[in-house]
């Protein structure tokens, strides 16, 4: 029973080179500086690596798709490490 | 004092001790990368882009993860274009089948690391067919010195179907073959440069199973067969870069996850492109020839175990037995296995020197024996110090030395002080200084010679020479006693790619340092305006191969040298007054009336900056660079005796 908040905030900042960045529910990737389709793969492996978890194929492109926030990447990590916060 | 720490970096201390504490943190490192990416960043803003870069420079590394990569990447753009430029560069075009960009960054980042930098054209991925077919493409309007085809078993077009027999299948792949060599060909012919081209990884799934490999129309068999063609017909001026074998090394499974294909068209895994990024590095280092030549080894503890001074020549541990001298033992026969390919071997070690020869000469298990070392260093003085007296004694640039040390203290100094040294981080375990000369790529070769498989041979074989020339009285006395014979002759196939190696190699006795790929010396072989000629020089102890390529180009009533190097391993052995000879009476043949000739001033060319006046040549010009120019009239002209029989070669 952990959140696994702070450990994918750290997880961002190390991808992104952004060590103040704080991560909010609602934000985008529009609202994250630099988030191109090559920073989507970076961010997948990182966060594949930090929880031990694989993302499917889809889940991967469907990262950055419309109504898709922080908020429901954490809810993804969440149901495949069985993890609640 | 000779000893300096890297200057540049030195200036900066946060920075410095920051990568001290990174580089010595051995498997830890990851846990100070943020901390010294923090200051490296710091230090970018501050403007200092010369610190960063030398910085980064001596952090990547192949064993770095993917997103370690990827952040060293941005820090290096961010500072690429500022620092001062590398010692090197190169112009590649990457022509793929698959996304490219996250790869040619990582190769990009190596090369830099190994002080090249790369002058690059991308194109689209998926286009390289047209690329090379169409004359007006980029492709030819970027002119590169090397061309890489980076595909995939997806590129195949040939497969044969499940039902065909081996006959069938043969034809199959040579359909596949023809294709490919008629794109090198193609390329090849337009634009006279290197190429790299992939061969074919196996894919991941097999639809027979066990059988797989048994089956002559399977994808594995056919995927093999393809590859043992393309290794047999590849022309010289193809390297074939082996993904198939990097694959496997890698881990199939893992580099065959094929979510990040579909997803972005990557080749690969993106952890294994970290290592598919170095292992093309590598191979466009070694072509230019900045590939590593000589393993210095520390011996207690690295390549026996325990201290021979003391726990004796019975008590350390080396041979079957024990898991301890086994392993040392394997790391032992390793060693033995690359310098039989060329690589020189020095012991730099802190012992007293007959006691650390005594295991050498005394202990029945040693595999290295005492003529594979070609330098023995073994004294209480500071290791770097000692280092940088084998790089003298060898002949060879600091940067061509990889030093091994299951000591991190004795690690942390040389790479302070003798930072152009590569010092692998290692565990105390022998097998993992297996896996890190490996990982590493450092003695990566493009091309096994003659020469490479005797260099060891040369060295000792040095060595008498020069006890042989103690015992002569005079200089001419000792040369007649070497019994020489020298062929000369023009470069031809056989001499193609050695002449080729030695041009791109060749730092110290080479007057212009002009480099040029082996398809470039090529064209000027059937070129009637130049003269090309190589020097093998054998003597009583041995047969010393192709030593000598010189290149010079007929421009009216001169014959004007363009290029002129030699093998330091001869030295003093008039093989240059032979060569004079030769092509002064080649000029004299074709009614010229003198020998033009310069001499470009390089960091490393100094032993030579005197060769033509010693040679009797006029100095006719003098730049405030240092370069000149140099004139040798025919008619004043009277052959050296040089006590070498010269036979003719075509």
């Amino acid at each position: 029973m952990s959140d696994i908040r702070p450990d994918l905030q750290e997880v961002f900042r190390h991808v992104f080179g952004e060590g103040e960045l704080i991560l909010r529910d609602e934000m985008t990737a529009d609202d994250i500086d630099g988030w191109d389709s090559m920073m989507t793969i970076n961010l997948m492996i990182a966060i594949e690596k930090k929880f031990r978890i694989k993302f499917a194929a889809a889940e991967i492109a469907g990262i950055k798709a419309d109504g898709q926030n922080i908020g429901t990447l954490i809810q993804l990590i969440q149901k495949k490490t069985n993890r609640q916060s | 004092m000779s000893v300096m720490p890297d200057p540049v970096i030195s200036d900066s201390p946060e920075l410095e001790s920051a990568l001290e504490q990174y580089l010595g943190s051995g498997e830890d490192r990851a846990k100070h990368f943020g901390a010294l990416c923090t200051i490296l960043k710091k230090v970018i803003k501050a403007g200092r882009f010369d610190p960063a870069a030398a910085a980064i420079r001596r952090v990547v590394s192949p064993e770095m993860d993917y997103t370690s990569t990827q952040t060293l990447v941005r820090l290096f753009h961010s500072c690429r274009w500022k620092c001062a430029p590398s010692a090197q560069k190169t112009r590649l075009a990457v022509l793929s089948s698959f996304t490219s960009n996250q790869l040619t960054q990582m190769l990009e980042l190596f090369l830099f690391a190994a002080g090249v930098d790369l002058e690059l054209y991308e194109a689209d991925y998926g286009v390289f067919r047209q690329e090379i077919i169409e004359p007006g493409s980029r492709l030819y309007e970027f002119k590169p010195r090397t061309i890489l085809i980076a595909t995939t078993w997806r590129d195949l077009t040939h497969w044969p179907a499940i039902g065909d027999n081996a006959a069938s299948v043969d034809t199959h792949v040579a359909s596949e073959q023809r294709e490919w060599s008629s794109l090198w060909q193609t390329a090849h012919d337009r634009l006279g440069c290197q190429l790299i081209q992939n061969n074919f990884d196996q894919p991941l799934w097999r639809q027979l199973g066990n059988h797989e490999m048994r089956h002559p129309a399977s994808r594995s068999q056919f995927v093999a067969k393809v590859n043992q063609s393309f290794q047999n017909s590849a022309p010289p001026y193809v390297t074939i870069h082996d993904i198939d074998g990097l694959s496997a090394w890698l881990g199939r499974r893992q580099w065959g996850d094929d979510r990040f294909f579909h997803h972005a068209k990557l080749p690969c895994a993106p952890e294994c492109l970290v290592h598919y990024a170095h292992s093309l590095a590598s191979i466009l280092i070694a072509q230019i020839g900045l590939s590593k030549k000589c393993l210095v080894l520390d011996l207690d503890n690295t390549i026996w175990g325990g201290v021979i001074g003391d726990d004796g020549l019975g008590g350390i541990r080396l041979g079957q037995g024990d898991a301890e001298g086994e392993g040392f033992l394997a790391f032992q026969r390793y060693v033995q296995k690359l310098r039989e390919r060329g690589v020189i071997l020095a012991v730099c070690s802190k012992n007293t020197d007959s006691i650390a020869r005594e295991a050498f000469l005394k202990h029945p298990e040693m595999v290295l024996k005492i003529d594979d070392i070609a330098c023995f260093v073994a004294n209480w003085q500071d290791k770097a110090a000692n280092i940088r007296t084998i790089a003298k004694e060898l002949n060879i640039g600091l940067n061509s030395l990889v030093f091994l040390d299951d000591n991190p203290a004795e690690r942390a100094i040389v790479r302070r002080l003798a930072p152009e040294v590569a010092v692998p981080e290692v565990t105390g375990d022998p097998l993992d200084f297996v896996d890190a000369l490996e990982r590493h790529r450092y003695f990566q070769l493009v091309i096994l010679g003659r020469e490479d498989l005797q260099r060891t041979d040369y060295y000792r074989a040095n060595a008498e020479r020069k006890q042989t020339e103690s015992s002569a009285q005079n200089i001419d006395e000792f040369l007649q006693s070497l019994d020489m014979t020298a062929q000369i002759g023009p470069i031809n196939e056989m001499s193609l790619e050695r002449s080729a190696q030695l041009i791109n190699k060749s730092n110290q006795f080479n007057l212009t340092t002009i480099r040029r790929s082996a398809a470039e010396v090529s064209t000027i072989t059937h070129d009637p305006k130049w003269l090309t000629r190589t020097v093998s020089l054998k003597d009583r102890f041995g047969d010393n191969g192709l030593i000598s390529v010189l290149l010079a180009k007929i421009e009216g009533k001169s014959l004007d040298i363009d290029t002129w190097l030699m093998s330091c391993r001869v030295l003093k052995r008039n093989v240059e007054k032979l060569l004079l000879n030769d092509i002064c009476k080649f000029a004299m043949s074709r009614g010229l009336e003198r020998i033009t000739a310069k001499y470009i001033p390089t960091e490393k060319n100094a032993l030579v900056k005197d060769h033509y006046t010693d040679l009797g040549f006029t100095e006719i010009h003098r730049e405030s660079t240092g370069e000149c120019r140099y004139e040798l009239k025919l008619a004043d002209f009277k052959p050296a005796e040089t006590f070498i029989k010269a036979v003719e070669t075509t």
